[in-house]
C-alpha cells in the first residue's frame, strides 16, 4: 500500500469520524464550553451599552467635578458641585471591631465615560473609586486571564478530553471499535484518521469561540479607541490567540488520545494532566517545559494577570519560566504531540478488543 | 394469548425493617468498592495531609519543640479556625476525586443494564433507592473527611486539654456539620452525572469537569463583570465562604454565608430533580 492510497485512507476516516464528532449528542457540552466565554462578554457588552445609555439620560457630571472630588469632603459639598447623582444609597452598618453604629452612604456619578462611586462614612467622603464604564487596555488583560486561566486550562482542556477520548474509549464502550480495526487500513492509518477528525472538529469549535469573544470583547469599547487599535495590535494579537487555541487542540488532543488508548478509566490520566498543569508555575523552569501550557502560554501575546487573592506566599512560589519563541513554542509543541502519536501509534498496532472487560 | 391465572402475587410473608433494607445496597456496594485497587489508591493518598495535620498539632502543643523561635512561630503554630479551614479545603479536593471514582459507578450500570425495575419491585421506594446511594458514598467520603477531622479534633483536645474544649467547641461543629454539607454537594454532583451518562468512565469524568468548570465559570463572571457575587457560583468557593462562618471566621469578600447557602441549596434541589426525573422504573423497549 503506497503512501498516497494511506493519505486517502486517512482523509477517509477523518471525515466519516468528523460527521460524529461536530453532530453527536455528546459534543453538545463542547459547544457550549467553546461558546460560554463569549456569552459572558456579549453580557458584559450588552451591560456596558445599557448602562451608558440610561446613566446618560439621567443626567451626567462634568468630567473637572469628578476630578476634583477629595476624601474628607462632606455630602452636601459633592452634591452641590456634582448635582443629582445617578444613585444614592444610605445604610448604617456595625462590624464587630468597631463600637458604635456607623451611617454609610454610596453615591454613584457619571460624566459620560467614567463612573465614580463614592462611599460616605458619617457624610465624610471616605473613598472615591472612578474608572472607565469600559476600558480596552482593561478588557484586553481580563480577555488575557479568561483566555489562559479558563479557555485553555479549562474549556480546551475538557473539550478536547470530551472529543479525543470519544475516538477509542467511546468506540469501545458502544462495541463498534472492532469495525474499525475489521476495515483494510493500517492501525497507524486508523489513528491518523481519528485524530484528523478530533483535531479539525476541536480546532474549529474552539477557534469561533476565540473569535466570538474577541468580537464581543471589541464591541463593548468606544468605537475610536477600538479603531485604533485594529489599526495597530488586534490583528497579531487574534493570530496569536488563535495560535494557542489550535496549538491546545493538538497538544491535549493527542494526550488524551493516548489516554483513551493506554487506560481504561480516565480519571487517573485528567487528574495527573490536570495537576501537572496547574502546578507547573511552582515547579523548576526545565520542568515547566514539559507541560502543554508552557508553549501555549509562550504563544499568547498578552500575559496573564495573577489572580487577585492570591496569597503572597504563593505569589512568591510562582516563578514562571522565560516564554520562549513562538517558533520554539509551536516546533516544542508540535514535537511533544510526535512523541505522544507515536507512542500511542505503538499501542493501537497491538490493541485487541475484549467488549467484555469494558 | 388470554391470561386466565396470574402468575404473580403480593409477597405477604414478614419483612425485613425498612433501615435493614435501605442498608442491603451500601453493604453491597462498600464491599465492592473497597475491592478497587484505585479506591484503595486515592483512600491511602488523601490520609498524607491528616497525617501531617496530626504532626502539626503535635507540635503546637509542645512548647519546648519550637522554643526561641520568635513570634511568627507562635502565630504559625496555633490550631484555631484558620488550621481547620485549610484542613478541610484540602480534604474537600480529595473527597472530590473519590467521590468522581466511587460515584459513578453506583447508579450508571443500573441503568445501563435496565436494574431499576428490579428493584423498584422490591419494597424500596426511589427515595429508599437514592439514599442507600448516598450512603454509600456518605460512608466511603466521610473516610477522607469527617473521621480525620474529629480524630484531629479530640487529639487536639488530648492535648490542650478541657479547657480549649469549652472555647473551641465550635471547630468540632464547624468541621463535622461543613463537611456534612460538602459530602451532600459532592455526592448529588456523582449520583446526578452517573444518572445521565451511561458510561461509568465518562461520568466520573464529568464529576471533575463539573466542580472545574464552574470554578472557572465564576472568575470568568467576577472578571469581565467586574463583580464578586461569581463566587457564589463556583461550590467550592461558596462552601469556603459558608464553612468559615461556621468555624466563627471573618467572611471572605464577596457573597455572605446566606447567599452562598441559599445558592448551594438552590444547586443540590436541582441535581436532586434531575436524579429524580432519571429514576423511573420503567423499562423502553423500542
Amino acid at each position: 500500500m503506497n503512501i498516497s492510497t494511506e493519505l486517502r485512507q486517512i482523509g477517509v476516516i477523518a471525515r466519516l469520524e468528523l460527521r460524529r464528532a461536530f453532530l453527536s449528542k455528546r459534543s453538545f457540552w463542547v459547544y457550549l464550553l467553546a461558546l460560554f466565554p463569549a456569552v459572558i462578554f456579549f453580557g458584559h457588552a450588552i451591560e456596558v451599552k445599557v448602562r451608558q445609555d440610561r446613566w446618560s439620560r439621567e443626567g451626567t457630571v462634568q468630567p473637572a467635578v469628578l476630578d476634583r472630588l477629595n476624601r474628607g469632603m462632606t455630602y452636601n459639598e459633592v452634591i452641590k458641585a456634582a448635582g443629582t447623582p445617578i444613585r444614592d444609597f444610605e445604610w448604617e452598618r456595625r462590624r464587630r471591631d468597631e463600637d458604635d453604629t456607623v451611617r454609610m452612604r454610596h453615591v454613584l456619578l457619571f460624566d459620560g465615560r467614567r463612573r465614580s462611586d463614592l462611599t460616605f462614612r458619617n457624610d465624610l467622603l471616605e473613598s472615591v473609586h472612578t474608572r472607565p464604564l469600559a476600558s480596552l487596555d482593561e478588557d484586553r488583560q481580563v480577555f488575557a486571564g479568561v483566555f489562559q486561566f479558563f479557555f485553555l486550562r479549562v474549556a480546551v482542556f475538557f473539550g478536547c478530553l470530551g472529543i479525543f477520548l470519544n475516538l477509542f474509549r467511546g468506540e469501545m464502550l458502544d462495541k463498534t471499535l472492532h469495525f474499525w480495526l475489521l476495515a483494510p487500513a493500517r492501525r497507524e492509518v486508523l489513528l491518523l484518521g481519528k485524530y484528523l477528525s478530533g483535531l479539525v472538529a476541536s480546532s474549529l469549535i474552539f477557534v469561533l469561540g476565540t473569535v466570538l469573544c474577541f468580537a464581543a470583547l471589541l464591541w463593548a469599547n468606544d468605537p475610536v479607541e477600538v479603531q485604533q487599535y485594529m489599526n495597530t495590535a488586534a490583528g497579531h494579537e487574534l493570530f496569536r490567540y488563535l495560535l494557542a487555541t489550535v496549538l491546545g487542540c493538538v497538544g491535549y488532543g493527542s494526550v488524551f488520545l493516548a489516554a483513551g488508548l493506554l487506560v481504561r478509566n480516565p480519571i487517573v490520566p485528567i487528574v495527573i494532566v490536570l495537576f501537572w498543569e496547574s502546578i507547573i508555575g511552582f515547579l523548576p523552569q526545565m520542568l515547566q517545559k514539559l507541560s502543554v501550557l508552557y508553549y501555549l502560554q509562550s504563544v499568547c501575546p498578552v500575559s496573564a494577570p495573577v489572580e487577585e487573592g492570591t496569597p503572597a506566599l504563593v505569589r512568591l512560589l510562582l516563578s514562571p519560566a522565560a516564554p520562549s519563541s513562538v517558533w520554539v513554542a509551536v516546533l516544542g509543541l508540535l514535537g511533544l504531540t510526535a512523541l505522544v502519536l507515536y507512542a500511542a501509534s505503538r499501542v493501537v498496532r497491538k490493541i485487541e478488543i475484549d467488549y467484555a472487560t469494558d | 394469548m388470554a391470561v386466565y391465572k396470574r402468575g404473580y402475587q403480593r409477597y405477604q410473608g414478614p419483612r425485613t425493617s425498612h433501615l435493614s433494607r435501605i442498608m442491603v445496597m451500601p453493604r453491597f456496594s462498600w464491599q465492592r468498592l473497597m475491592g478497587m485497587k484505585i479506591t484503595i489508591v486515592v483512600l491511602a493518598v488523601s490520609m498524607v495531609w491528616p497525617l501531617m495535620c496530626a504532626a502539626f498539632i503535635y507540635v503546637a502543643n509542645h512548647a519546648e519543640l519550637w522554643q526561641g523561635m520568635g513570634g511568627d512561630m507562635v502565630r504559625f503554630l496555633n490550631i484555631n479556625g484558620r488550621f481547620f479551614e485549610v484542613f478541610m479545603n484540602t480534604q474537600a479536593v480529595f473527597a472530590m476525586i473519590l467521590a468522581a471514582v466511587a460515584g459513578p459507578g453506583l447508579i450508571a450500570p443500573d441503568l445501563a443494564n435496565n436494574a431499576l425495575p428490579l428493584y423498584f419491585s422490591r419494597p424500596l421506594t426511589r427515595g429508599d433507592y437514592i439514599i442507600s446511594r448516598l450512603l454509600v458514598l456518605l460512608g466511603m467520603l466521610s473516610l477522607v473527611t469527617m473521621i480525620p477531622a474529629l480524630l484531629l479534633f479530640v487529639m487536639q483536645v488530648g492535648l490542650a486539654g478541657w479547657g480549649w474544649l469549652a472555647d473551641h467547641w465550635i471547630y468540632a461543629w464547624g468541621v463535622f456539620g461543613g463537611f456534612a454539607l460538602w459530602i451532600a454537594i459532592v455526592s448529588l454532583v456523582a449520583m446526578a452525572c452517573s444518572a445521565y451518562v451511561k458510561w461509568r468512565v465518562i461520568a466520573g469524568a464529568l464529576v471533575l469537569a463539573f466542580f472545574t468548570i464552574l470554578a472557572g465559570a465564576a472568575s470568568i463572571m467576577n472578571a469581565v463583570f467586574r463583580v464578586d457575587w461569581g463566587r457564589a457560583v463556583n461550590p467550592a468557593l461558596a462552601m469556603n465562604q459558608i464553612w468559615r462562618s461556621m468555624l466563627d471566621m471573618e467572611p471572605l469578600e464577596g457573597p455572605g454565608a446566606w447567599a452562598c447557602s441559599m445558592v448551594l441549596v438552590l444547586m443540590g434541589l436541582t441535581l436532586l430533580a434531575a436524579l429524580t426525573r432519571k429514576l423511573r422504573p420503567v423499562e423502553v423497549v423500542k
